[in-house]
């Protein structure tokens, strides 16, 4: 946004829910919410996107744990989100598990109508293993900004597993910041539906030496709603593992963004990163845009990356009939059958039960 | 069983341009009888295939296609494959991700839910399955593997029958079934075809060769050429192909 540019109602709120002396209010007002200019919004307008949003919403934590109510540290951060979160997020919750403990934790996360912020803080000891589910619901009208940190110790392992299927009208922006220690393993496996705009933003940096990230996911957008999810991996330490499985597909008048980023810093030799991206489009009036990037500074490492897109394949679908199967029938067994890799994959097997029993649900529901 | 009368069809290619491929065919198959067809390449025959099963792009410009009394040339593909139709095709598809027991499962409950019966349970489907592919050669492994995915030309021709087996058509069109199979494979589908042979249901075979209807001895053979049938008669007319190939009759049908 230059000087020049009015305000949104939106940016207008947030002007003042934010403190005069908040470096993230001139942030605000030099550059105005991220809109499609901003090289990592490019597909996801969110300044476009988002309407008035005129009163103050709640996002509620609901979960069978207790989580410890901590204070948000005040940090600077890249991401202008992230850093709004931090400076407009009410409480900070934070979970810890201990060193060598194993724990499990489901949380729901729900977004009522209006602008609210959260901060989340996971921190893993030296091998300690959590396994980790979210479900995110933000309702109609939300504009629900969540930020969610978590430290892995060496040799810590999280499994996470993400469900997001919100409210048509609902903005959505998770933004993720992982920190693997050497020879941390984190799995986390994403189920996207998309709302007015759900944005799935995963930060991983590989700190130590040996430590293995597999980011994967699926994601099936219904009509008029939008998915963006934007993963981006930053590689420090050397020996270090990434594997990134996205799978989707887009219905009419949906829309699916997948960027993913690559880094390999210079003293991460020995580092192995493969992303692959795959979609399908459903419909002629769906839409899919991908940007997939390696950036790499160390001279030896193996990474690559790959993308296809495709359609139902229409030879396919009269077989398919010909045998019994309804025009419906045939394209809901191709599509669940697209997008089950990624789910197949997650390490806990409830879990895993449980996110494939969602696709089927979703396919079966909404086509 | 099946009445086919003065069907002429066009198909539109992807420029919208319509060409006309049946050029007015009559042809009737009793309940209980095999008729073959056979004619030289391009002549309609697979094409034939497509307008009985309902593919789209294959459009009825004239005539009919009666079946058990009741015009089915405008049904949808699914409703004509409940009412019985089964297409073994002459290129069988590759179906990415889904299980060749998976997709039979889900077509035979579609059909029965179709046709308002009960769906039929896992344990009788396994039941099934395992019963028909023993009849085929079909190996365990192949049912698990996604349908057709990497199956060699013969595979696939198999897994055709295999799958009429299991769904248990009224009227099946076996479109160059016999293509590309060994002659220890051409007597195993031959036999799963004749084991298919019921006084209440009625098959069409379109073939180039003499080798399956020596095991199949159909009732009828009809010559399709240039999108009619120009003639029609017993077994001995196949053999007599054998022996002087399509010259007169595709000279008359010019
Ligand atoms: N999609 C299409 N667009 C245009 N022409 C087509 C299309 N499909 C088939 N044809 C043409 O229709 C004619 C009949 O084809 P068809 O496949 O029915 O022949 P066939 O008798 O089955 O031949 P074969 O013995 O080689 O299998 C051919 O001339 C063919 O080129
Ligand atoms: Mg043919």
């Amino acid at each position: 946004m230059t000087k020049l540019m009015t305000a949104t109602p939106l940016e207008m709120a947030l002007l003042k829910d934010l403190p005069r002396q908040d470096p993230v209010r001139q942030r605000l007002l030099d550059h105005g919410m991220p809109h499609r200019r901003v090289e990592e919004w490019k597909y996801s307008d969110l300044r476009r996107l988002s309407g008035p949003v005129e009163s103050q919403g709640k996002i509620s934590v609901k979960s069978a744990r207790t989580l410890m109510s901590v204070p948000v540290a005040q940090k600077h951060s890249p991401s202008f989100m992230a850093a709004l979160a931090l400076s407009l997020g009410d409480e900070g919750l934070a979970f810890a598990v201990a060193a060598e403990a194993q724990e499990t934790l489901s949380l729901e996360l729900s977004a009522t109508a209006g602008r609210a912020h959260k901060v989340l803080r996971f921190e893993l000891g030296k091998g300690a293993k959590l396994t980790l589910h979210e479900i995110y619901r933000a309702h109609a009208g939300a504009f629900a900004n969540i930020l969610i940190q978590i430290v892995l110790g060496e040799g810590a392992e999280l499994i996470r597993v993400i469900e997001q299927d919100d409210a048509p009208d609902a903005l959505l922006v998770v933004t993720s910041d992982i920190e693997l220690s050497p020879k941390a393993r984190l799995h986390q496996t994403t189920l996207g539906a998309g709302a007015k705009l759900a944005r799935l933003e995963t930060h991983v940096t590989h700190q130590g030496e040996g430590a293995e990230a597999d980011i994967n996911g699926a994601y099936l957008i219904a009509a008029e709603r939008h998915l963006d999810q934007t993963t981006f991996v930053r590689h420090c330490g050397p020996h270090g593992v990434t594997r990134e499985i996205f799978k989707g597909a887009a219905r009419a008048h949906g829309k699916g963004v997948f960027q993913g980023k690559i880094l390999v810093e210079q003293g991460a030799q020995k580092t192995d990163a493969q992303m692959q991206h795959r979609a399908m489009l459903l419909d002629e009036r769906a839409e899919i845009d991908v940007k997939p990037e390696l950036e790499i500074y160390a001279d030896d490492v193996a990474c690559a990356h790959g993308n296809a897109m495709g359609h139902l394949d229409e030879d396919v679908l009269f077989y398919m009939r010909q045998r019994g199967l309804s025009e419906a029938e045939a394209r809901t067994l191709l599509t669940e059958s697209f997008l089950l890799d990624p789910l197949e994959r997650i390490p806990d097997e409830a879990l895993r039960t449980r996110l494939l029993g969602q696709l089927q649900t979703r396919l079966r529901g909404q086509s | 069983m099946l009445k086919i009368t003065n069907l002429h069809a066009q198909i539109e290619n992807e420029d919208g341009e319509a060409k006309a491929i049946l050029k007015g065919i009559d042809l009737e198959v009793p309940a209980g009888e095999v008729h073959a067809i056979m004619g030289p390449n391009g002549a309609g025959k697979s094409t034939l295939s497509y307008v009985l099963t309902g593919r789209e792009g294959y459009e009825v410009t004239k005539g009919q296609i009666v079946f058990n009394g009741e015009d089915v040339s405008e049904a949808e593909p699914e409703v004509r494959a409940a009412k019985g139709f089964f297409l073994s095709f002459q290129y069988p598809v590759e179906i990415p991700g889904v299980p060749v027991l998976t997709f039979l499962k889900e077509s035979l409950n579609a059909q029965l839910r179709a046709r308002g019966e009960d769906e039929i349970s896992a344990p009788n489907f396994m039941k099934l399955a395992r019963e028909n592919a023993a009849k085929l050669g079909i190996s365990n492994d192949m049912l698990k593997r996604p349908v057709n995915v990497g199956f060699s030309g013969g595979e696939k021709k198999r897994l055709e029958i295999f799958q009429a087996l299991m769904l248990s058509p009224k009227f099946l069109i076996l479109d160059e079934t016999d293509s590309g199979l060994d002659i220890d494979a051409m007597k195993v589908v031959a036999e799963g075809v004749n084991a298919l042979r019921a006084p209440d249901r009625g098959m069409l075979v379109i073939t180039h060769y003499q080798r399956l209807l020596d095991h199949l001895t159909p009732d009828v053979v009809h010559i399709l050429a240039d999108g009619r049938i120009v003639k029609s008669g017993g077994p001995e007319l196949a053999r007599e192909l054998e022996a002087d190939g399509y010259d007169k009759y595709v000279g008359r049908a010019a």
